[in-house]
């Protein structure tokens, strides 16, 4: 059943929570810390299209008070959108750990542009030295490349180091 | 009274002469500098009404001292212009807070926008998102007159640019830069005779029915080089100093969410960002998104102009 708030749909999946459309002032995100399990709150963000500022303040939000209530906060096959998010604004990450995200590719041989599917765990040395995985179009089958700057889009991987005062 | 003039400063000779060129077609008189301490000597006997000055000097101990004299002088715009070497120098120039433009650039440097900006200036006539798309473009125009059409028109602008054929990315951030500045135009704009913003604190998913003065009027446009979104309220209550603080938010990283992170996320998700202002009358803000070059081809940093109408 679904779960809707404003533009943001919320479904129950397989030991997680799927959530699609957008994240906005109506979203009311620190709800869904209700829903964590043993202390752990999965998020499957592969639907979430778009994020605007009074959603990244509520998101700044539940991540404040998942913190505080001592709550993980794991995410899978997050977004493009997100990854935006996560990549300006620091604060949007609080604790929480990505297991999965989307990230834009294009394919120089056919001109096909797609978000591809990247497991953290899986190329964790690559993407350690921001280099992005090989992929295959599935067009033409010519190998795609990744279509941003490695260091500003894996940027939210990499641990901050504290600004000089 | 010193003749009206653009200043140039700028180390490169070809970079002069290159920009020389295209800011001559103004029929302005021209001068130039090599360094800001020349420049500096310049402005006891020139009162330019635009300056233009290479990124390099965001490093210069002058740099400050400059742009004061120039404002002295007159000048309503001061113009950096930042290739693609000194990109990790945006955060000091935005701090800086004198820049009104900052127009980045693949070398030598970018003539169209530099033409429009110089124009929009000289002539005095700045607004319309016309002036930053080719001849023939159409441009869909939608009034805003309650608060709640937001969503529907962010989701249809996005629907309406995936079906003129532009990537889910173009689309994203066109959504994003259209959303912010709907709602900055809805809530932020409005105030009362006393300068009070009385809708800024209102709670945005709070539905507001907009008589005709408190209207929004938002165009949109692509020319196969740029989607551009235009967004004009009919307040004019945003100001030169609150923008440059705002674009100064490179600490957007380190944001809590607090206010003008709009305008930050805005700047950050769209490659030149146009306010034009025009006090206690209307403020009027362009996006433009590239949509000719991939992410990667491109320089990752964005332009931005303030333009402020002249007092008659």
């Amino acid at each position: 059943m679904t779960d809707t708030r404003g533009r943001l749909n919320i479904d129950a999946g397989q030991g997680q929570w799927n959530l699609s459309g957008s994240i906005d002032e109506t979203s009311a995100l620190t709800e869904l810390l209700s829903r964590a399990q043993n202390g752990v709150l999965v998020l499957d963000l592969a639907g979430v299209t778009f994020i605007n500022s009074l959603g990244v303040r509520d998101w700044i939000r539940m991540q404040s008070e998942a913190t505080r209530q001592g709550i993980a906060i794991e995410l899978r096959r997050v977004s493009e959108p997100i990854i935006h998010q996560l990549n300006m604004i620091i604060a949007t990450r609080g604790n929480s750990r990505v297991t999965s995200f989307y990230a834009p590719y294009a394919c120089d041989s056919c001109g096909r542009e797609e978000s591809q599917l990247i497991d953290v765990a899986a190329n964790a040395v690559g993407l350690a030295n921001l280099v992005a995985p090989s992929i295959t179009c599935p067009e033409c089958a010519a190998q795609m490349a990744f279509n941003d700057f490695p260091e500003r889009y894996f940027s939210f991987l990499v641990p901050e180091t504290p600004r000089p005062s | 009274m010193p003749e009206a003039s653009i200043l140039i400063v700028h180390p490169d000779r070809k970079t002069q002469r290159v920009v020389h060129r295209i800011l001559g077609v103004t029929g302005y008189r021209i001068e130039i500098a090599d360094q800001l301490e020349q420049g500096m000597r310049l402005l006891q006997h020139v009162a330019p009404k635009l300056v233009v000055v290479d990124g390099s000097a965001a490093q210069s101990p002058q740099a400050a001292a400059f742009f004061e004299a120039a404002r002295a002088r007159g000048t309503e715009a001061c113009m950096m212009l930042l290739g693609t070497a000194a990109i990790d120098q945006v955060p000091q120039i935005l701090d800086m807070g004198a820049v009104t433009n900052l127009l980045v650039h693949p070398m030598p440097v970018l003539a169209e926008e530099l033409t429009i900006t110089a124009h929009k200036l000289m002539r005095g006539d700045l607004f319309g998102v016309e002036k930053y798309l080719l001849w023939g473009t159409d441009l869909h125009e939608i009034t805003i007159t309650r608060a709640s059409q937001r969503s529907h028109v962010v989701a249809g602008l996005s629907e309406s640019i995936r079906a003129h054929g532009q990537s889910a990315r173009v689309a994203s951030m066109t959504m994003l830069v259209a959303d912010e500045l709907i709602s900055n135009a809805v809530h932020n704009a409005p105030v009362d005779a006393k300068g009070h913003h009385y809708r800024a604190e209102m709670a945005r998913d709070i539905e507001i029915e907009l008589d005709e003065r408190h209207h929004v009027r938002v165009r949109w446009g692509c020319d196969a080089r740029y989607v551009a979104v235009e967004v004009t309220d009919p307040f004019g209550s945003l100001d030169r100093d609150t923008i440059l603080r705002s674009l100064a938010q490179h600490d957007v990283r380190e944001s809590g969410g607090g206010a003008g992170m709009g305008v930050a996320l805005s700047y950050r998700s769209c490659d030149h960002l146009v306010f034009n202002l025009a006090p206690g009358k209307r403020t009027q803000i362009i996006a433009l998104v590239d949509v000719r070059y991939p992410p990667t081809e491109r320089i990752p940093a964005s332009s931005y102009n303030v333009f402020v109408e002249s007092s008659p």
